[in-house]
C-alpha cells in the first residue's frame, strides 16, 4: 500500500516534471536572479565609486593596451624569473654549505665514532640525507623567491589580465586563458602549477592545463639547463659572447616549452578530451593593494612548504635507491653498472647514454638531484677519481672539471643538445604525479600526464640524434 | 652498433609512425574501423529498420522491402535475414511488397528513438561534443541502452521533453509532446515566428545551418521570399538561405501582437561605450555554462556595457552588476540584449 503510494507520487511528479517543460529550471533561475537585482536596486545605496573606478580603468587602459600589454607582461615575467634565479644562488649556496659540506661530514664523523656499519652509514648519511639536503638546498631558496613575488601579482589582480590578454592564443589551441597563469607558475614548480589549475573551472581545459602544466621548465630544471648550455653550448663561440650564448640556449628550450604546451593542448582539446564539458568567463577583480604580509606568509605555508615537503617525502627513498643500486653487487658489476649497459644501445639511439636514462628513472622524485646522480654514475662507469665514492652524489663547483668529467664520460655537443631536450620532454617528478593524481582523482589522466612527455622525448631526442648524425 | 645507420632507424621510425597513424587516425583508422563491424550485428540491424519504418510511417509514407534494402548501408542479404526474423517474431508485417510496423514493432521502435534523442540531450547537457557530432554518436549508443538505462538516463536530465534539435522525446509510456510549427520556407513574408526546430539530416545542410549561426529558440521575421532565396532578420542581423536549408527550419507562427523587437541585438555587436539590457541566453547555451552564466548575472533586465577591449580582439569584458566579466566573442553572440 504504502510502496504503491510512493510509486504513484514518483510517477505523478515525473509526469508533471515533462508537463512543464524545459524551460521551467532556466525561468526559475532567472526570475530568482531578476528579482534579486530589482531588490538590491531598491534598497542598496552605493556611494559614489567613480573615483576610485578612474584610476582601475586607466590602469586597465595601459595594460591591456595594444602597445603595451605584451611588452608589459613579459618584461614582468623576465623580472620575475630573473630574480627568482640570481636571487636564489646566494642562499642556496649558503644553505648547501650548511647542509653537504659542513653537515654531511660532521654527519659522517659521528657515524664513524659509534662505530655504525659502512653499510648502514652509506644507506642513511650518503643516500637519504644527502638527496633530502640536496633537494631542500636547490629547491626552497628558488620557491620562496617565485612564489610570494607571484602570489602578490595575483593579490594585485594583474595575473587576470594577464589571462585575459593572452586569452585568444590559448583559444586557438582550445585551452583557457588561464593557463598562462598556471604555466607562468609551472616555472616555479609544476606540483604547485598543477594546484593552482584550480583557477579554471572548466573540466576540459583544466584538465589540458594539467596534462600541460609539465611543458613549463621548473626550477629543478634549470640549473640543468644553465649548467649543460654553459659548458657545451656556450664553448661554441668565442669567451665574450659565450655567457649570451648559453642564454639564448636555455630560453630557446623553455620557448620551446610553450611551444609544445600550445601543440599538445591543441592535440588533447580536439581528441582525447573533446567530450569534456567546456565553459569559459574570466573575472577581472578590481585593482587592490596588496596584503604585504599576509601575501607572504600564506604562499611560503600554502605553497613553498607544502611543494617542499612532497619533494621530501619522495626524494628521501629516491636517496636510498641511487646509494643501494650503486653499492649492490651482482656478479662483478654494481647494479646501477648493469642499468647504464643494458640501457646503452637504446641511450645512443636517442643520442643520449645508459647513465643519463638511468639518472632520469631513479630521480623521477626529484629534478633537482638528476644532475650530481649523472656525475656519480659517469664516475663510477668511467673510473676516473673524482667524487666521494659508490653512491655518493656530487657536484663540483668549477664548472669547467665539472665539463671535463662529462667529457670522459664520452659526452658530445649531441649528448648535450639531447639532454637539454630530455629535461624539458621527460616525464613530471614524482611530486607532479602525485599531485596529478590528486588533482584529478584520475588513473587515466594521470597516466596520460607521465607518459605523454616521456614519448615525446624519446621521439624529439630520436629525431635529433638522427638527422645531426646524418649531418656530421 | 656495427649495423647501425641512422638512415635505416629513421626509415624504421617513419614506418612505424604510418602504421600507428593508419591504426589509429580518428574515425577512418583501421583500429577502430575492425573494432566496428565487430559489433555491428543483427540486433542493430534491426532497430535500424525499425526506426526507418517509424520515421516513414510517421510523415504517411509506406516503404517496401526495396526500400528498406536501399536506404540502409548494410548488406543485403543481412538485411532480407533480418527483416524475415522480424516479421517471425512480429514486429513487421508484410503485405505482398509493403512493409508495416505491428503495435510491438511500433513500441520497439519508439523505444529506440526515445534512447537516440535523450542521449543527445545528455551530449548537449552534460558534455563538451560540438553539435555537428550528436547525431552520430546517438546512432551508435540508441543500440547500446537498455530500457532501464534509458529511464535512468531520463530522470538523472529531468525527464526532457524535447532534444536539442527541438524533436520530441518519446516518454517511457509511449506518449509524445506535439511539435506546431511551419517551415521557414512556406512562411508569408512578414510573419513572425520562433525557430522550434532544426533538422540534423541531412548531415550536410545541417552543418551549414549551424555555420550560419542560426539556433533554436530565436524570433524571427521573414523579410523577403524568392524561388531562390529566403531572407529572414533575427536578433538584429539578417540571414539568407537558400529553400532548401530554410525547410528544414521549423518556426512556430506568434500571434500578430507579440512586438518583435528591431533593436533586439547580439551582445557580440554591442559597441564601446553603449550600453544595453539583457533579454536573456540563447537555448544554444546549456548546461554547466548557462548556470555560470546564469550565476555571474547574465540574467533578464540586467544591465551591461564593455568595459574593456582586448589587444587581441578576443574576449571582450562587459560591466555587468558592478563586475567586469569576460566573455568570448562565441558565448556573447548567443546573449540576447536590447541597446537602450
Amino acid at each position: 500500500m504504502n510502496t504503491n503510494k510512493i510509486d504513484h507520487i514518483i510517477s505523478l511528479s515525473n509526469d508533471l516534471r515533462w508537463q512543464i517543460g524545459d524551460e521551467f529550471h532556466d525561468n526559475l533561475a532567472e526570475g530568482i536572479y531578476a528579482d534579486a537585482a530589482e531588490i538590491v536596486k531598491d534598497s542598496v545605496h552605493k556611494k559614489d565609486e567613480k573615483g576610485a573606478f578612474r584610476v582601475d580603468a586607466k590602469i586597465d587602459k595601459i595594460i591591456t593596451s595594444k602597445v603595451w600589454g605584451f611588452p608589459l607582461m613579459f618584461l614582468i615575467l623576465a623580472v620575475v624569473l630573473w630574480l627568482t634565479i640570481v636571487g636564489a644562488n646566494y642562499p642556496s649556496s649558503i644553505l648547501s654549505g650548511l647542509l653537504l659540506d659542513t653537515l654531511h661530514p660532521a654527519l659522517k664523523g659521528f657515524a664513524s665514532t659509534i662505530g655504525m656499519p659502512w653499510w648502514l652509514d652509506g644507506f642513511l648519511i650518503d643516500g637519504v640525507y644527502l638527496a633530502v639536503a640536496w633537494v631542500i638546498a636547490v629547491m626552497l631558496p628558488p620557491m620562496a623567491i617565485f612564489f610570494p613575488l607571484f602570489t602578490l601579482l595575483e593579490d594585485f589582480g594583474y595575473l587576470p589580465r594577464v589571462a585575459f590578454n593572452l586569452d585568444h592564443l590559448f583559444k586557438l589551441s582550445g585551452a583557457h586563458g588561464k593557463q598562462a597563469l598556471t604555466m607562468s607558475m609551472g616555472f616555479g614548480c609544476n606540483a604547485a602549477g598543477i594546484v593552482a589549475t584550480r583557477i579554471i573551472d572548466s573540466p576540459r581545459e583544466r584538465l589540458i592545463a594539467i596534462i600541460t602544466n609539465n611543458f613549463s621548465l621548473c626550477n629543478g630544471r634549470w640549473p640543468t639547463q644553465i649548467l649543460i648550455a654553459t659548458i657545451f653550448v656556450g664553448a661554441l663561440v668565442p669567451a665574450s659572447y659565450s655567457g649570451i650564448m648559453s642564454l639564448v640556449a636555455v630560453i630557446g628550450i623553455a620557448v620551446l616549452g610553450m611551444v609544445f604546451m600550445f601543440l599538445v593542448s591543441w592535440g588533447l582539446s580536439k581528441t582525447v578530451l573533446k567530450g569534456e564539458v567546456s565553459t569559459f568567463n574570466l573575472e577581472l577583480p578590481p585593482y587592490r593593494p596588496p596584503r604585504f604580509w599576509k601575501t607572504i606568509y600564506t604562499s611560503i605555508i600554502d605553497r613553498t612548504l607544502i611543494v617542499l615537503w612532497r619533494a621530501i617525502v619522495f626524494a628521501a627513498p629516491a636517496g636510498a635507491v641511487i646509494w643501494l643500486i650503486s653499492n649492490i653487487y651482482i656478479g662483478d658489476a654494481s647494479v646501477a653498472a648493469w642499468l647504464i649497459d643494458s640501457l646503452d644501445g637504446f641511450g645512443f639511439l636517442l643520442g643520449l647514454n645508459g647513465v643519463i636514462l638511468v639518472a632520469y628513472i631513479v630521480a623521477i622524485p626529484a629534478n633537482e638531484i638528476v644532475i650530481p646522480t649523472i656525475l656519480m654514475l659517469t664516475v663510477l662507469v668511467t673510473g676516473i677519481s673524482a667524487g666521494a665514492g659508490a653512491g655518493v652524489m656530487f657536484e663540483l663547483d668549477s664548472v669547467t672539471a665539472t665539463g671535463d668529467i662529462l667529457r670522459a664520460g664520452g659526452w658530445t655537443l649531441l649528448t648535450a643538445i639531447n639532454l637539454m631536450l630530455f629535461s624539458l620532454l621527460h616525464n613530471p617528478c614524482s611530486t607532479t604525479i602525485y599531485t596529478i593524481y590528486k588533482e584529478t582523482k584520475s588513473v587515466k589522466w594521470t597516466l596520460v600526464a607521465s607518459i605523454l612527455p616521456v614519448i615525446m622525448g624519446f621521439v624529439v631526442t630520436f629525431l635529433v640524434a638522427q638527422i645531426w648524425r646524418l649531418g656530421s | 652498433m656495427n649495423t647501425y645507420n641512422p638512415i635505416t632507424a629513421l626509415a624504421v621510425f617513419f614506418a612505424l609512425s604510418i602504421l600507428a597513424y593508419l591504426l589509429f587516425r580518428p574515425n577512418k583508422g583501421w583500429f577502430w574501423l575492425i573494432r566496428n563491424n565487430s559489433v555491428s550485428n543483427d540486433k542493430i540491424v534491426v532497430e535500424d529498420v525499425l526506426k526507418l519504418l517509424y520515421h516513414n510511417e510517421n510523415g504517411d509514407k509506406h516503404l517496401n522491402i526495396n526500400d528498406i534494402i536501399r536506404t540502409l548501408k548494410y548488406n543485403d542479404r543481412l538485411i532480407l535475414e533480418c527483416i524475415n526474423k522480424m516479421s517471425d517474431h512480429e514486429l513487421i508485417g508484410i503485405k505482398g511488397d509493403s512493409v508495416k510496423l505491428t503495435k510491438s514493432g511500433s513500441d520497439y521502435a519508439l523505444r529506440i528513438v526515445r534512447a537516440h534523442r535523450l542521449w543527445e540531450k545528455f551530449l548537449a547537457e552534460k558534455t563538451g561534443f560540438k553539435e555537428a557530432e550528436w547525431h552520430e554518436r546517438a546512432e551508435r549508443m540508441e543500440h547500446e541502452l537498455s530500457k532501464v538505462d534509458t529511464d535512468i538516463l531520463a530522470s538523472q536530465l529531468g525527464n526532457p521533453q524535447f532534444d536539442p534539435h527541438g524533436d520530441p522525446i518519446p516518454t517511457n509510456t509511449g506518449k509524445i509532446a506535439k511539435v506546431k510549427g511551419i517551415p521557414v520556407s512556406e512562411l508569408p513574408i512578414g510573419t513572425i515566428g520562433r525557430i522550434v526546430h532544426i533538422k540534423d539530416k541531412p548531415e550536410i545542410i545541417y552543418k551549414q545551418i549551424l555555420a550560419e549561426n542560426i539556433h533554436i529558440g530565436s524570433v524571427i521575421r521573414i523579410m523577403e521570399k524568392t524561388s531562390a532565396r529566403i531572407e529572414f532578420h533575427s536578433e538584429g542581423e539578417a540571414f539568407v538561405l537558400a529553400p532548401i536549408m530554410a525547410g528544414n527550419i521549423t518556426v512556430s507562427v506568434l500571434e500578430k501582437d507579440v512586438v518583435f523587437e528591431e533593436n533586439l541585438a547580439r551582445l557580440s555587436i554591442l559597441k564601446e561605450n553603449e550600453t544595453a539590457k539583457i533579454i536573456g541566453i540563447s537555448k544554444e547555451i546549456r548546461g554547466d555554462s548557462r548556470r555560470r552564466l546564469l550565476d555571474l548575472g547574465f540574467v533578464k533586465g540586467a544591465e551591461v556595457k564593455i568595459d574593456l577591449l582586448n589587444p587581441l580582439g578576443d574576449p571582450k569584458a562587459f560591466l555587468i552588476k558592478g563586475t567586469s566579466i569576460a566573455l568570448r566573442q562565441n558565448q556573447a553572440s548567443k546573449i540576447l540584449i536590447q541597446k537602450d
